[in-house]
């Protein structure tokens, strides 16, 4: 039975055979996946569970999830998703949320980078600092 | 005497001879009373008198033993009364030192227990200071947190009815910004 640590090793393997051009190719996901069970290889389970969860990490790395109270314009849309792809580069994924709970302004997380300037952020910050 | 009567029987023998009848003097029987009388006087000097008188010197020198030893008596009372008034007089300065130094140390205690009593009394002065002060500020936390949530409700009560659509965008574009730069 594969340690963890070798199982780490071989995800990362996995997963950089995935990557086209530092980004993440879907064909060559599935087609790793589709090899790694029909392998039917034993130990396969805990390598395919870390190659997941670092497909995750770089979905996440590369969606942008923008949410807003009312919905955007669409020219603003165009300007966030300019300002993130100058940021964070080609094939970003964005993806806009319409969440009326922020009473106002909007919400863009990239990865573990958040820029939050809704109204309910702040209101969140004034009633943390009382 | 005799001297005398016979030299009164040699200058006037017969005026005494004739005094002597008149009075009825016996000389023989006188002289032999003279002469008993004398030896009867010899015989109590030599016997008794002798006796007598140191009886009586004995009992001079029993007296005076006495008024001396009475007198040693009497010095050695005076020399214990001038003892024991020292000794009284010794008595009453240790007393007095005992008194004094007792005085003292009670003072000592009742300053100490003083001390102690205002240190006590200050600590639960502080103590109670402290929890007034923590209880406070507690007080005022809770006040503020208490205010800061009502202020945060209504807040979020009245913004999202008062931001208009220009609101919403201005508010957006300011996330882009902070995006882009």
């Amino acid at each position: 039975m594969k340690n963890t640590k070798q199982a780490k090793r071989e995800a990362k393997q996995l997963y950089r055979l995935c990557l086209t051009n530092g980004l993440l190719d879907e064909n060559r996901v599935r087609q790793v996946v589709q090899h790694a069970v029909g392998s039917g290889e034993r130990d396969t389970s805990s390598v395919l569970a870390h190659f997941v969860h670092l497909v995750k990490l770089d979905c996440a790395r590369h969606t942008a999830t923008i949410e807003s109270a009312t919905p955007l314009p669409d020219d603003l849309q165009t300007e966030i998703q300019t300002g993130l792809t100058n940021r964070y580069g080609a094939g970003l994924t964005t993806a806009f949320v319409q969440r009326p709970e922020l009473i106002g302004g909007m919400r863009v997380q990239v990865g573990c980078d958040v820029y939050d300037g809704s109204v309910r952020a702040w209101l969140d910050a004034l009633a943390k600092s009382f | 005497m005799i001297a005398f009567i016979l030299l009164a029987a040699a200058e006037s023998d017969g005026q005494v001879e004739q005094i002597a009848r008149t009075f009825g003097v016996d000389w023989q029987h006188l002289v032999a009373q003279i002469i008993s009388f004398s030896i009867v006087c010899l015989v109590l000097h030599k016997f008794a008198y002798r006796s007598i008188l140191a009886m009586l010197e004995q009992r001079r020198e029993q007296i005076r033993q006495g008024i001396a030893n009475a007198e040693k008596i009497k010095a050695e009372l005076d020399k214990t009364e001038v003892q024991r008034q020292e000794v009284m007089a010794q008595a009453h300065a240790q007393a007095a030192k005992f008194i004094e130094d007792a005085r003292l140390a009670a003072a000592q205690l009742q300053q100490e227990e003083t001390r102690k009593a205002i240190a006590a009394a200050e600590q639960i002065m502080a103590r109670a200071h402290e929890a007034t002060a923590q209880d406070h500020d507690r007080m005022l936390a809770d006040l503020k947190r208490e205010v800061g949530n009502l202020v945060v409700q209504a807040t979020t009560t009245v913004t999202g009815k008062i931001l208009t659509a220009e609101d919403q965008r201005r508010l957006a574009e300011e996330t882009s910004k902070q995006i882009a730069a």
